[in-house]
């Protein structure tokens, strides 16, 4: 696989252009650069296609992006018919973006943030930070690797090559182990703030969260966290500034 | 809020722009998190303990978010960075709270100027639709590096915009002891409420939420023991 590293670099940046019409599409084009660039020589004309196939419209999670640029790259070369390729990519849209979302998204990230959160609270500080950092990149830069190999390797074949790899037990594995962290972590963070504060001080903050808890699911959607702690906080300070 | 030298004003600026890069962009390493942004922006503003304050409350309300596809959701990096700058030299259980609000109004802002930049970007395939259609390799490139430096002028912007904001509300909306307690307060309770909505979301019925509830409750038992 030529330009393999370039392209695995150029994913990194696989979301550059994001917009609403191409989604990840020209993203893609930029990393399938380097892969194709044999092509031009072999076959100039496929060349051309294969490079306005690669920008068209794509969206997928971006850590399990290079799954299908290695695999329509690998058909590329097997000049597979261009119909078909634009097919693979539309049929890949879908259980990529699913299966990545639900591993690092919902999986991964709540459950390193909530063990860097419980490990900052103990006063493990830039350790904390420093841990989650290296291994979040350790497992996305694995897992990015892995996938274009895979798809390269696997080409029109790379649903069934999807099916059978780690990634369906992973994500299995993976959401109760954020559960497990985010549960561990909120107590520890909330007493680390109001300990502070006695006993009023964290009555109040904890009524605080009841109310935004029992309002958040009785309005639903329209009134977000965000919103009802900048509601919540203009309401103190305007009581406060009317001697309330 | 500390004075700032013109040259941590620049510093923070620069780490505005590439957290805010790192949320969508480029890299995704996780740099936008408002525990790392916070933290960094604490030390760049001379103050580690008020970031880390600020970012682990912040990083409470970003759990309760999935940055997915085309979901609209709010930007907490520049706006972590600035309120670890805005809550810097003072005492957390005062500065906290505006911090916090600051932050969450940058943060909505944000993801108000996300979409802007992503209409932005679908323009910009629009005017060079032909080229694309001709498979030319460089008008993707073009389009990619335009794509990363407008990001990166919109981080950089929220966060210039963002500090400039705090420096006024800290001059005109000076607070009482108490209203700062109880700001502070509010933030957290809302945070802890946020945290707790999201995961109780992502949890379902199924066995993450037998999980969510053992972790509660082995980090109660840890906080009450400690």
């Amino acid at each position: 696989m030529t330009g393999g590293w370039r392209a695995l670099v150029r994913l990194l940046a696989v979301q550059g252009t994001w917009n609403y019409e191409r989604m990840l599409g020209v993203g893609m084009g930029y990393a399938a650069e380097p892969l194709l660039e044999d092509l031009k020589t072999v076959d100039p004309v496929r060349h051309g296609e294969a490079v306005v196939r690669s920008a068209e419209f794509f969206n997928c999670n971006p850590n399990l992006a290079g799954l299908a640029l290695g695999a329509t790259a690998r058909a590329e070369y097997e000049a597979v018919p261009g119909a078909q390729i634009a097919r693979l990519r539309t049929a890949l849209c879908s259980p990529l973006g699913a299966l990545g979302d639900e591993l690092f998204w919902v999986g991964l990230v709540p459950a390193l943030v909530g063990a860097a959160l419980v490990a900052t609270v103990l006063g493990a500080g830039w350790w904390a930070i420093l841990g989650f950092l290296a291994l979040y990149n350790a497992i996305r830069l694995g897992t990015a690797v892995w996938a274009l190999r895979t798809g390269f390797d696997a080409g029109m074949r790379v649903g069934s090559a999807i099916s059978t790899s780690w990634i369906p037990r992973a994500v299995a594995r993976i959401g109760p182990v954020a559960g497990g962290a985010v549960g561990l972590a909120v107590p520890l963070v909330a007493g680390w703030y109001l300990r502070g504060f006695g006993w009023i001080g964290a009555i109040g903050a904890l009524a605080v969260a009841g109310v935004g808890a029992a309002v958040s699911r009785w309005f639903g959607p329209s009134l977000t966290s965000v919103r009802f702690a900048l509601l919540a906080m203009a309401l103190l300070v305007f009581f406060r500034r009317v001697g309330l | 809020m500390t004075e700032l030298a013109p040259h941590s004003v620049l510093l923070l600026v620069v780490w505005g722009a590439v957290v805010a890069l790192d949320l969508v962009s480029v890299p995704q390493a996780m740099l936008s998190r408002p525990l790392v942004a916070g933290a960094v922006a604490g030390w760049l503003a001379g103050d580690v303990e008020a970031g880390l304050r600020v970012g682990v409350l912040l990083e409470l309300f970003a759990l309760d978010v999935l940055p997915i596809g085309a979901v609209r959701y709010p930007d907490y990096g520049p706006a972590t960075v600035v309120a670890a700058a805005l809550a810097a030299g003072a005492p957390w259980e005062l500065g906290l709270g505006l911090s916090i609000g600051v932050a969450l109004v940058l943060a909505v802002l944000g993801g108000w100027s996300l979409q802007f930049v992503r209409r932005l970007n679908a323009r910009a395939i629009q005017r060079r639709a032909a080229a694309l259609a001709a498979g030319e390799s460089g008008a993707i490139r073009m389009l990619q590096y335009g794509g990363v430096l407008r990001d990166a002028a919109r981080g950089a912007a929220l966060t210039a915009g963002g500090l400039g904001a705090a420096w006024a509300v800290v001059r005109w909306l000076p607070l009482d002891r108490e209203t700062a307690v109880g700001l502070t307060l509010v933030a957290i309770g809302s945070a802890l409420s946020a945290v707790a909505g999201g995961a109780v979301r992502s949890a379902g019925r199924g066995v993450r939420l037998k999980w969510l509830a053992a972790g509660l409750a082995a980090g109660t038992l840890l906080a009450v023991l400690r």
